[in-house]
């Protein structure tokens, strides 16, 4: 303590070096000593500084002494030496040399000094600043000063009353610079809200006023990110912030939204929305008629729709100020009053265009106060009901059902939104609506069963089943009933126009009351399935017959109603499959097509319950999967539509949907039943029905090796059920046991599938459930792999004297093994991979090899999630990323034409069923792809041309960076691509004209206008050829291609 | 704008149901995929007057934010199409209508971009739905006034917006 009161050595080589250097070691360190308690060394030591002749040396000393004080962390400076500091930094506002540093210094006092200090600061600081004489950067240490001061010391502030107001205003009159503009805002609020203002409004309204509305629009590089919000957010909260500013805004406000930009509008119509409430209802209601007229404008003329929307908001406040405190006995007086009884004047005439906003305005105000809302709805819907009743009006039905519609979707979420801010009430209020349900029911059902207006009754029906609490059960039923009746027209009429507006309501409904749709809906639905299929020239009985199953697997979802129609179609499903198969070959095709139709219905509903996550899927497990199998399973033995190959598929589909939901534990007592069914001949465990003999020798795959005697070959309909197999093995969980040896059943798994599977839909069923099993239980089938790596390959599919057939199959299970260990980014993986460019050179199997990089690297239904397969995240970019540079310079070798040739199909390939995100870095950086992919267009293979072009499509439709990697070839690729439009030219499908013309119709939007100016008259004429077509899909394309052409100008 | 409106508060219709894809005559649900090799040898869609009402519904009035087929300026009934030759009549909401020339004159500019060139297009105002009917049809089907109207720059401007959304075909822009 012995030094304190003589400079220390220390203190003063740290100020004479900053003062050579200015360098912000010094500081630091002085801020050290500082906080041990060596102020006053400081200080002495900058003594000659501080008071120096020389103006440099004052202006330093000073700004020395202020930068440390401001680094040095909180209560270590004490009470005296603030004051001290107090004291030094006001007397140094006085020099003009001194005057910024001590602003600085001073901006850091307010948190730590005294009321006593904060006095003596302000008065210095009104005293001596002059803000016009300071650039913005000072002006904001001056701000901040104020800022301070009334955060740490707003009591002594308050007191000043006068005294601090008015030297406040002549301090922040006319500034600009948007960060003092936040703080001089955030004072302004504060003294507008807790001050005593009365005497000043005109003063202060003249400081907040004058920014309004904000225009600023931030520089580029603004290093505070100051934005126009945050300058309009603090100003609105400055003019919200006293009712006495009322008079003077409104005018203000009027004036802005006349003549502003739709931007300005908007935030005028904010600030109102704010302000009304603070402004308070007594200026609102004598302002109200101008307001009105003002918001009518641009309600009823709406300049965009979200400034119709900030306005209908601030109609909402308006009506809200003024009737906030009205009784609530219903009668409504003044400004809503009149608003309402305007817009009903409007609503006489419903089928015009004002009639819209002017629905628009009850419907807001509907969520008002409770009265206003009871009026408008008194007033509104009566008229609108006796609207509808007038016979003069009955053109305008349509149109006043709409209206109405409108009005009850209103009144439903207002009421919502109001027993979602309450605490849920154990007794439900009642609906606004109550009291006019009858007529409102009345009309919309009369209008549901005019065709005319039925679509708009519906939309008004959906509003009225929502609505909470306001009808009743019976209510339900008539809707259900009424609706059912339309819908029954419209299936036997055939004009299904409003069935999916009448599904929507009875979805509604469902999920209310179920009960209702079943024994209303549902019957009548089933009801008009026939019994057996219609004959095949009756289109409209089989056009009827698909519209109503696909009215039933939307309607089916919730537990209850699918319960219900599982029910009410598998006694139909079997009625089907059994027919006797001894008509003609028509008569077969007719049903299968027709239980196909109802599976696929079923299919629907079951995929939906399952993205919906329903719980009660699993539990059709024991009954619709065991009945699915027995009604294919007794059709491959004894004939029957069941055999067809469509239905087998659907079937398959639903028992996979099934088998996925359930728990791994049931999926493996399910597994220990499938293998053996398929593999061992015991098929009867897994099919329900009495009619499937034990002993019945169901063996799709002809078992060549010991054990069980059978002498003839499975029929290939038994082998088809492969599909079957497939559907219940892929779903199971890894963690599910196949059997003991894994890697024998495996392998006898794929003997036996594929030595006998004779189409492609059999090899393909074979591969997958390979695939899937290969994904799963990789860890334990080492040997099968490495079985499969080294013999098979070598003797299957390379050894070229091979059966070309069997080499594709080959093919097939091993792209499948490769997916199956490349989605789990398995280091195998590639190994297998890289076997397939070996067979590049070969003649027969060569392009398919090349093609096999397109499915490896496809996403399929296969190894999903879903059906539990191990899925690693962003499998295919990676896979892309390492194979990429190898197929492309591959491509780009010409020293071999076969293999240039080879690796070209396969990168078209692999380009076409990857996520273009993988390979954008080869697009945009190498350039290398684009030429290669132009080179690919030549080849003469109509599904590789077509793949090209979608892939070009998509890259220039999500990746905008690739541009000049464009503007390169883009008017090579427009002759190219006009080629393709020609639908007289070789080689030509649908699919390549429509492609190319999106295409073409694409690349004006990504193209600078100058590289392809000089195509444009080229294009439009050939474009004209394309426009006559014979496909209409392909004219639609050609017709919009060229209109983009027409409007692409420089 | 100092322009006068003709006619400021119209009626606006529900829009035409859309043409239902009539796709019953097929025997199996949903396999569309398999028929697409079927397409290519199926007999030739001949351009009828749905197609070109198609074309035509969706370009804005010129005075209101609504597209002639809400406004029933347009209707599939009122397009014919035999041969080579393709007759378009419209209705303007009011008799006084004084856009009905740029309506007629953006339905033109549509049709001919839209429309191969071996068709021959009428556009003509129904009969007797406007006061000055003769004059407008003549005016819209004279080759050379057309033209003449198309190198002005302003009202080529303006027939642009119109034409903006036409593409959407009567599909609402949300869908």
């Amino acid at each position: 303590m012995s030094s304190s009161s003589a400079p220390t050595e220390s203190a003063e080589r740290l100020v004479t070096t900053w003062m050579a250097t200015g360098r912000d070691e010094e500081v630091a360190e002085a801020v050290t000593e500082v906080s041990e308690g060596r102020l006053l060394g400081v200080v002495k030591a900058l003594g000659t500084y501080l008071t120096s002749d020389q103006d440099d040396l004052r202006t330093k000393g000073v700004d020395f002494l202020a930068t440390v004080i401001g680094r040095c962390p909180e209560n270590t400076l004490n009470k005296q030496s603030v004051k001290v500091l107090t004291a030094f930094f006001c007397d140094k506002l006085d020099d003009t040399e001194t005057i910024v540093p001590a602003l600085k210094g001073l901006s850091s006092l307010p948190p730590i000094c005294t009321s006593n200090d904060a006095l003596v600061i302000l008065k210095a600081v009104f005293a001596h600043v002059n803000m016009r004489a300071l650039v913005q950067s000072v002006r904001f240490h001056v701000f901040s000063i104020i800022d301070g001061l009334i955060a740490h010391h707003r009591e002594p502030l308050k007191g000043m009353k006068s005294e601090f107001i008015a030297p406040y205003i002549n301090l922040a009159e006319g500034e600009k610079d948007p960060r003092n503009l936040l703080l001089a805002f955030a004072i302004a609020r504060v003294i507008l809200v807790e001050f005593d203002p009365t005497d000043h409004i005109e003063a202060l309204s003249n400081i907040v006023f004058c920014y309004f509305p904000i225009t600023f629009r931030p520089p580029p590089n603004d290093p505070y990110g100051i934005t126009a919000d945050d300058l309009r957010l603090a100003l609105r909260r400055c003019v919200s912030a006293n009712p006495a500013l009322g008079p003077i805004a409104i005018p203000i406000f009027l004036e802005k939204l006349a003549a502003g930009s739709p931007p300005i509008k908007r935030d005028t119509l904010q600030a109102m929305t704010d302000s009304f409430p603070v402004y308070g209802p007594a200026l609102a209601r004598t302002s109200a008629r101008k307001l009105w007229n003002a918001l009518k404008l641009e309600i009823f003329q709406p300049t965009d729709s979200a400034t119709e929307e900030a306005a209908l908001v601030t109609t909402q406040a308006l009506v809200m100020t003024i009737h906030a405190g009205d009784a609530q006995d219903g009668d409504v007086q003044g400004f809503a009053r009149d608003a309402c009884e305007e817009c009903i004047g409007i609503l006489r005439e419903p089928e015009k265009s004002q009639a819209k906003p002017a629905i628009k305005v009850l419907c807001a105000f509907m969520s008002t106060t409770p009265s206003v809302a009871r009026y408008t709805l008194a007033n509104a819907v009566p008229h609108l009901l006796k609207l509808f009743a007038d016979p003069n009006e009955v053109p305008s039905r349509h149109p006043i059902l709409l209206l109405l519609s409108d009005l009850i979707a209103a009144a439903r979420d207002s009421s919502k939104a109001r027993s979602d801010a309450e605490a849920p009430p154990d007794d439900p209020p009642e609906p606004a609506l109550a009291p006019f349900k009858d007529e409102v029911l009345g009309a919309l059902i009369s209008g549901v069963g005019t065709p005319a207006t039925t679509r708009a009754a519906l939309a008004g029906l959906t509003g009225l089943v929502s609505t909470p609490h306001l009808l009743s059960d019976a209510e339900f039923g008539f809707v259900v009933l009424k609706v059912n009746e339309v819908l029954e027209t419209c299936y036997q009429e055939d004009s299904s126009d409003d069935s999916n507006a009448i599904l929507k309501l009875l979805m509604t409904i469902s999920a209310i009351s179920p009960s209702h749709v079943r024994d209303q809906t549902l019957p009548m639905l089933l009801k008009s399935l026939p019994a057996t299929a219609p004959p095949r020239d009756a289109f409209a009985a089989r056009g009827r017959y698909q519209h109503v199953l696909e009215a039933l697997s939307t309607l089916c979802g919730p537990p209850l109603l699918f319960s219900t129609l599982v029910g009410e179609l598998s006694p139909r499903l079997v009625a089907l499959a059994s027919a006797v198969p001894s008509e003609s070959e028509t008569d077969f095709e007719l049903s299968a097509a027709y239980l196909h139709a109802l599976l696929a219905a079923l299919r629907r509903t079951l995929a939906g319950k399952v993205d919906d996550g329903h719980a009660d899927v699993a539990g059709y497990a024991d009954s619709l999967v065991p009945a699915l199998y027995g009604l294919c399973v007794r059709a491959a033995l004894r004939g029957g539509p069941a055999l067809e190959p469509r239905v087998v598929g659907v079937a398959g589909e639903i028992i996979g949907l099934v088998v996925q939901s359930l728990a791994s534990s049931r999926q493996q007592v399910f597994a220990s039943a499938l293998f053996p069914a398929f593999l061992e001949g015991k098929i009867a465990a897994i099919c329900s029905g009495e009619d499937i003999p034990a002993e019945a020798g169901f063996l799709p795959f002809t078992p060549k090796f010991g054990g069980l005697m059978i002498e003839s070959e499975a029929t290939s309909a038994e082998r088809n059920l492969l599909v079957l197999f497939e559907a219940g093995a892929i779903p199971l969980h890894p963690t599910v046991t196949i059997d003991a040896d894994i890697n024998a059943y495996t392998e006898k798994i794929l003997m036996q599938a594929l030595a006998h599977a004779e189409n492609e839909r059999q090899t393909e069923a074979a591969s997958r459930i390979l695939g899937s099993i290969v994904n799963k239980h990789v860890d334990e089938l080492g040997p099968f792999l490495e079985h499969k790596r080294t013999a098979y390959w070598s003797v299957k599919i390379y050894e070229p004297a091979g059966y070309p057939g069997s080499r594709r199959q080959g093919l097939r299970t091993w792209i499948w093994m490769c997916k199956g260990l490349l989605v789990r980014n398995h280091p195998l993986a590639l190994e297998f991979i890289h076997c397939l460019f070996d067979l590049f050179e070969d003649e027969t199997i060569g392009t398919d090899a090349a093609k096999a990089f397109g499915d490896i690297a496809a996403s399929d239904a296969v190894l999903t999630k879903r059906n539990s397969a191990v899925v690693k995240f962003l499998w295919a970019q990676k896979f892309a990323t390492g194979i990429l540079p190898r197929l492309m310079s591959g491509a780009r070798d010409d020293s071999n034409p076969v293999l240039q040739h080879a690796n070209l199909i396969a990168l078209t390939a692999l380009v076409k069923s990857i996520p273009n995100a993988s390979y954008t870095h080869e697009m945009a950086q190498a350039r290398a792809l684009m030429p290669l992919l132009m080179r690919a267009l030549q080849i003469p293979d109509a599904q590789i041309r077509a793949n090209v072009i979608e892939t070009l499509l998509s890259v220039a439709v999500e990746h905008k960076n690739t541009h000049d990697v464009l503007t390169e070839h883009a008017p090579a690729l427009v002759r190219q691509m006009l080629g393709y439009t020609k639908a007289r030219s070789e080689l030509t499908s649908v699919r390549i004209r429509i492609s190319a013309l999106r295409y073409l119709g694409v690349l004006p939007g990504v193209v600078r206008y100058d590289v392809l100016h000089p195509c444009k008259p080229e294009v439009l004429r050939e474009l004209a050829e394309a426009l006559d077509d014979p496909k209409r899909s392909v004219r639609r394309e050609a017709v919009d291609a060229r209109e983009v052409w027409f409007k692409y100008n420089g | 704008m100092a322009v006068e409106i003709f006619n400021p508060n119209p009626t606006i219709f529900a829009p035409v149901k859309p043409a239902k894809s009539s796709k019953t005559d097929s025997l199996w649900v949903g396999d569309s995929s398999e028929t697409r090799d079927d397409e290519e040898l199926e007999a030739e869609e001949l351009i009828d007057q749905d197609e070109i009402f198609d074309l035509i519904r969706s370009i804005y009035d010129p005075e209101h934010p609504n597209t002639l087929e809400e406004l029933r300026v347009v209707s599939a009934s009122q397009v014919t199409v035999t041969g080579n030759r393709v007759m378009v009549e419209f209705t303007p909401t009011v008799p006084h209508c004084g856009m009905s020339t740029l309506i007629g004159l953006s339905i033109r500019v549509r049709l001919l971009r839209a429309l191969p060139s071996r068709f021959k297009i009428d556009i003509t105002l129904k009969p007797g739905s406007h006061q000055s009917e003769l004059a407008v049809n003549k005016q819209l089907n004279d080759k050379e006034r057309v033209a003449a109207a198309l190198e002005n720059p302003v009202l080529v401007q303006t027939l642009e917006q119109s034409l903006a959304n036409a593409s959407l075909r009567g599909q609402s822009s949300e869908e």
